[in-house]
């Protein structure tokens, strides 16, 4: 039954990598752009929720209504002040662009809110609890996998039947063609990006109010939301919440084997998958 | 009779004055650097030990990302790999540590060929991110490990039986050997046959694939060279702390310093690296005490090389005065 348990508490935990790794599915999918800075974004985010939510009182609602919309700012003006000017068949201009933007804000956090781990209480909606025979699960770790699921399926549906969506999906298969055919790929470009830091807003005030948050904590939230995409199937929204349950489920029946092998449990399943399956679970190919 | 096509007369020039001007000092200099014990202060010597890692380290990752295109956020596995398998085989295992500094490259030759089979199935930007998460593996794993002391790292000890001046004359080798094959051996790589297939592949890697040129395996192969690179200049590193864990020798921070270096000096290009070396290295003995600031500021300017000035100082020099050190290129002059 133990097992049983760690197996439902990684799931709970999959729901909130899934919110980190479906904003870089997009990206990746349609710009072929990898967000180093994607973490940072995550824990800086939460930092502004937590001096909001000390200065005024707000309550996490509250707080997520502010910062998504905060988030999908931040990504637009990242994606037209520095994505647009080294998106192209080269890798190498944008990773190291967002990889220094990284640095940047680590240390940028380190300089306003030090190096203190910080959360968001959440009142008495962290410690309830539900029960289901004999397996427990918090009530804060099942509304973040709810609205992850939300989220998925709100994105797919969106990228299926919206004009934007089309527009996205011809961006990413040609962006040529797509330009050709009056699609602004620019500004489909800096939407996506949009969304994809917006989702962190929401992402960021779970985070906090589940765990701590650090400045230097955005290096390992940016990996799982990479291992969770790879291992679900690249360019997949619903790959990437699938592969975020998986991830989860590795890590927590990790830390139950032993407190150290937890994370290390994660690494070795990403490797794993990458070994036997390397165009993911969820892919057809 | 159609006349025969005359060739002009034409000879191949592979060095320049500034060249040879450069050779004879980068010579010099890793003549010199073993005689440092018998004349410099431990000060400087420590200097020259730092700035030699550094180089290499740099000048490593330039030949992956630079040339080969694989970019990597993770060689400090690589380093941790080296300096453990130094600290092993030295402190456990009773070796000669001068002698185990150079069998340490064994342990980061060997991990980089699984690295390498399965980190290739991913696409560009995402196996920059496999490097890290095999790298984190690595830091996670030795932290488990109870014979390497796990998080608590190792120390050398085997280094109180040698005096001071011997360890410094030893580790001044040391690092002139490092110096000689990394900076050295990326010279003569990129001047023999291969060069011309680094240097297409850096330029456009489908046109040089459909020159006849392997891509795939040449990538293989500059990988596991770049690791044993990285691996020795770890060794050399942590032979001079005398001491290592796995937060320091697998800290993500060293990719951060590779970046920041080549990015600043200039890609793809031999001087680059070492001009971005030396930047940092002097930056940060003058401006490190700004600490975060300082790293703001690095962070900043590596962004803002890769939008506004990809080809890094180097280029910047080369717009005002084409005097290469390390010539790659063949010129044809005509004779007159």
């Amino acid at each position: 039954m133990q097992w049983v348990d760690a197996v439902v508490q990684g799931v709970l935990l999959g729901g909130l990598y899934a919110q980190y790794a479906i904003g870089m599915a997009l990206m990746f999918g349609v710009m072929r752009i990898v967000n180093i800075a994607h973490g940072d974004f995550i824990i800086l985010l939460g930092l502004i929720g937590i001096s909001i939510a000390t200065a005024w009182g707000l309550g996490s609602a509250g707080l997520i209504l502010l910062l998504v919309p905060l988030g999908a700012l931040i990504g637009w003006l990242l994606q037209h002040s520095v994505l647009n000017k080294v998106i192209g068949t080269d890798p190498i201009p944008s990773l190291i662009a967002t990889f220094g933007l990284s640095i940047a804000l680590q240390n940028f956090m380190l300089q306003i809110w030090s190096a203190d781990t910080r959360s968001l209480s959440g009142g008495t909606l962290s410690v309830a609890s539900v029960s289901l025979g004999p397996i427990h699960a918090g009530v804060l770790p099942v509304i973040v996998l709810a609205c992850a699921v939300l989220l998925t399926g709100g994105l797919d549906l969106v990228l299926r039947y919206t004009a934007f969506g089309r527009g996205l999906r011809a961006s990413a298969a040609d962006h040529n063609a797509a330009t050709l055919s009056g699609v602004n790929t620019k500004e489909v470009y800096a939407l996506a990006t949009a969304i994809a830091v917006g989702i962190l807003g929401m992402a960021a005030v779970f985070q906090a109010m589940r765990t701590t948050i650090a400045p230097p904590d955005g290096g390992a939230q940016l990996i799982y939301a990479f291992e969770a995409v790879i291992i679900g199937g690249m360019g997949s929204i619903w790959g990437a919440f699938t592969g975020s349950m998986i991830l989860g489920v590795a890590q927590v029946v990790g830390f139950r084997i032993d407190p150290g092998w937890g994370i290390l449990l994660g690494h070795i399943v990403f490797l794993i998958v990458l070994a036997a399956r390397p165009q993911g679970l969820m892919s057809r190919g | 009779m159609e006349a025969p096509v005359t060739h002009p007369s034409v000879t191949v020039q592979r060095q320049t004055t500034s060249s040879k001007a450069a050779l004879t000092l980068a010579a010099l200099i890793v003549l010199t650097i073993p005689t440092m014990p018998f004349w410099a202060s431990g000060g400087y010597i420590r200097w020259a030990v730092e700035l030699s890692c550094l180089i290499a380290i740099a000048q490593m990752w330039n030949l992956l990302a630079g040339y080969a295109g694989l970019l990597s956020v993770g060689q400090q596995a690589f380093i941790g790999a080296g300096g453990y398998a130094l600290f092993v085989l030295a402190g456990k295992l009773g070796v000669n540590p001068f002698a185990a500094v150079i069998l340490s490259v064994g342990l980061p030759f060997v991990l980089a060929i699984p690295f390498y089979l399965l980190l290739k199935r991913l696409d560009g930007p995402y196996f920059a991110i496999g490097t890290w998460v095999v790298a984190e593996a690595l830091r996670l794993l030795t932290s488990n490990i109870s014979y390497v002391n796990g998080g608590g790292g190792l120390s050398l000890r085997v280094m109180a039986e040698y005096s001071q001046h011997q360890r410094a004359i030893g580790i001044t080798i040391l690092s002139a050997v490092l110096l000689l094959l990394t900076v050295g051996g990326t010279y003569w790589l990129l001047r023999s046959r291969h060069g011309l297939a680094l240097t297409a592949m850096r330029d456009d890697p489908v046109a040089a694939e459909s020159q006849g040129v392997n891509v795939a395996r040449l990538r293989f192969l500059i990988y596991i060279a770049a690791a044993a690179g990285t691996g020795l200049a770890g060794a050399v590193y942590y032979m001079a702390q005398l001491r290592i864990t796995p937060e320091s020798g697998f800290d993500p921070y060293w990719a951060s310093i590779c970046i920041f270096v080549v990015m600043v000096g200039g890609i793809g290009r031999i001087e680059g690296a070492i001009i971005g070396a030396l930047v940092y290295f002097f930056a940060t003995r003058f401006f490190g005490q700004y600490g975060a600031t300082y790293l703001i500021v690095l962070g900043l300017l590596t962004m803002f090389m890769a939008l506004y000035a990809p080809g890094g100082i180097w280029s910047l020099l080369t717009k005002i005065r084409d005097w290469p050190w390390f010539p790659t290129a063949r010129l044809l002059v005509r004779n007159r």
